[in-house]
Parts: C-alpha cells; sequence; structure tokens
C-alpha cells in the first residue's frame, strides 16, 4: 500500500492527475476511449462476421486489420498505466478492475493467439458457416471484450470509485 | 471561448432545460444510481460497434484491407447505425438526467455539430459517391472522393469521441456536479 501511495503521489501520478491542462487527464482519458474503440470494434467485427453477419465480405483480408487492433490495445496500455498510476491506491483495491484486467488478457491472448491462428487456414476460413471451433472463438471474444468495456465503466460506479472525482 | 460555451443562460434554451428537469425520463435517469451506470456501459458498447463497423469501412476506402471489396464492407453498415441509434437514445437519458450539464457545455455543442458534420458526409458519400465506390474490387483503391469520404469520417468520429470524453471537464460553472 505504502508503495500505490508512492507511485500516486510521484510526480507522473500528481502531474496526470492535477495539472491544470487539458492535456493531462482529459487527453489521456481520449486516447483511452479511441483506442477501446479500436481494439474492442475491429474484434467485435471480425466476430460478427465470422459468425455470419456481412457474410458476402471475404475473412481473410481482415488479417490486414489486426495492426489497427494491435494499436488500440498499444494506445489503450499505455494511457491505461498513466491513469492508474494516477489513481494507484483506489484502482486496485478495486475489485471491478481486477475484473476488468481478467477480461482483458484473456481477451488479448485469444486475439492474439485462437482468432490469429483462424487466419493461417484462410480456405478453412472463408467456410461458410464457420468452424464449430472458429464460432467459439468469435463467441468467446465478443464475451471478453463486451466484459472488458463494461467491467471498465462500472470501476467508475461500484467498489471504491476510481478516476477523478465527480468526472460522471 | 466563454467557459458556458457558445449559448448564454437564458431565454428559450432555459425554459427547455427547466422543462427536461420535469419530466419522468429524468427522474427515472436521476433516481437510479444503475441506471446512468446502465447507460454509459451502453454507450462505449456502442461507440465500439461503430468503430469497428463504421470505422472499418473508412479504413477500406482509405487503402487499408484492401482485399475487402466496398460493397461486403457496405454489409456492416446496418450494424453500424444500430450502435448509433442506441447511442442517441442513451444519450438522450444522460441529456434528460442533466440538461443543464451539456445543453450549456462547449464540448457538448461541439460533438452536436461534429455528428451533424458526420450526417452531411453520408449524405454527399451515399448521393454522390456510393454508386462508384460500391464497386470498388478486391485489391483496387477507392477513387479520391471515396477516400475523402473516408478520411472525413474517421476525422468526424474521433472528434464525436473527442468531444464526448471533454464534456466533463467543459461542464458548466452553476452545475452541480453528480455524486
Amino acid at each position: 500500500m505504502h508503495f500505490l501511495s508512492s507511485l500516486e503521489h510521484s510526480a507522473f501520478g500528481t502531474w496526470v492527475r492535477e495539472a491544470p491542462t487539458i492535456w493531462a487527464y482529459a487527453t489521456i482519458l481520449f486516447l483511452h476511449t479511441v483506442g477501446l474503440g479500436f481494439v474492442v470494434g475491429v474484434n467485435v467485427a471480425i466476430d460478427l462476421r465470422i459468425l455470419g453477419v456481412a457474410r458476402q465480405m471475404p475473412l481473410a483480408p481482415m488479417r490486414r486489420l489486426f495492426p489497427w487492433m494491435w494499436a488500440g490495445f498499444i494506445v489503450n496500455a499505455l494511457s491505461g498505466i498513466a491513469l492508474l498510476i494516477a489513481d494507484a491506491t483506489t484502482k486496485l483495491a478495486n475489485p471491478v478492475f481486477l475484473v476488468k484486467m481478467g477480461f482483458l488478457t484473456l481477451g488479448v491472448v485469444n486475439m492474439a493467439w485462437s482468432k490469429r491462428r483462424l487466419f493461417d487456414d484462410p480456405v478453412a476460413l472463408e467456410r461458410y458457416p464457420a468452424s464449430p471451433h472458429a464460432r467459439r472463438v468469435a463467441i468467446v471474444s465478443l464475451i471478453l471484450w463486451i466484459g472488458a468495456t463494461t467491467a471498465g465503466r462500472l470501476m467508475g460506479y461500484l467498489g471504491p470509485v476510481s478516476g477523478l472525482e465527480s468526472l460522471e | 471561448m466563454s467557459p458556458t460555451g457558445l449559448i448564454h443562460t437564458g431565454g428559450a434554451l432555459q425554459s427547455y432545460a427547466a422543462w427536461v428537469n420535469s419530466t419522468w425520463l429524468h427522474y427515472f435517469a436521476v433516481n437510479y444510481k444503475w441506471v446512468w451506470a446502465t447507460m454509459e456501459t451502453l454507450h462505449f458498447l456502442g461507440l465500439g460497434l461503430m468503430v469497428g463497423t463504421i470505422g472499418v469501412l473508412d479504413l477500406r476506402l482509405l487503402g487499408f484491407a484492401k482485399g475487402l471489396p466496398v460493397a461486403s464492407v457496405q454489409k456492416l453498415v446496418p450494424w453500424g447505425i444500430g450502435a448509433f441509434v442506441l447511442n442517441t437514445l442513451t444519450g438522450i437519458v444522460f441529456l434528460a438526467g442533466a440538461p443543464y450539464q451539456y445543453l450549456y457545455n462547449f464540448a457538448f455543442q461541439m460533438k452536436v455539430i461534429f455528428m451533424v458534420a458526420a450526417g452531411v458526409n453520408v449524405f454527399i458519400f451515399y448521393t454522390g459517391t456510393w454508386p462508384q465506390a460500391r464497386a470498388i474490387a478486391p485489391g483496387q483503391a477507392a477513387p479520391w472522393p471515396a477516400r475523402i469520404a473516408g478520411a472525413v469520417s474517421l476525422f468526424l468520429w474521433i472528434g464525436v469521441m473527442y468531444w464526448g470524453r471533454m464534456l466533463t471537464f467543459f461542464r458548466p460553472p452553476f452545475v452541480v456536479p453528480p455524486k
């Protein structure tokens, strides 16, 4: 707890939280939102396609969208670390934060491993309906990203409330 | 820019805000803690779905994932419209819950302007550019008007996210933040 508190009161943590400029907390929060859009949005687009939405759309070329998911994830990892440092004692005491981290970790593993491997076999990938394995990967992905987003939002409402005071 | 936005207190807007505060939707939005949290969650899920649908079409027009035929990516757009409707409805709940916080808020006004501009871009794209754009085959680059439409759409929707996130930082000074 002492370590978390010193993290929170470090020059960087204080700057993120208290700097009287739009470029600190507000901008980092904005980046975290755009990153969410890309990592969750593109994952969901691929999941929906696997499950039969927009089935005229070939799946194989969607492989080129992986860098956009990774970019979104990296932006969110970095902005998330900044937001965590600024609020370490509260966030790490909030079970909802740990739930979010759980969903998130599984979501990234599912994306980087199971989903990416589906693209190694473009012929099987284009088969319609998709294989039970591919459908499972897509459904698990949807659950994990919806879970991560929901937990992230609820951190502001449940448990020790995270974020800046009155930031709703 | 005045901290209370482009619009000043008083007049028709003030009576509108006062009326909003008297509606059942306002009561619903502020008297149950779970309502606001649930609407926020849905609003962010809608945000992600919009990026995954409209954003993917924009990226394809800009030349990413060129293996996708444009007409097929268009099939994602109804899901994007669904997400937009979801976000409009959840947004109306926020507005009903705290009309003064939003109506007199520079960031909210900019958010609305950006959404209207995005609507104009959609109109121009589907009435002018679409007949050409829908024929873009796998591997083929989009013509310039379609690329510009994609770039403008990405810029405006990211701008909508920006102004949405700035709302609480531009909260008018006379508004008491929710507990």
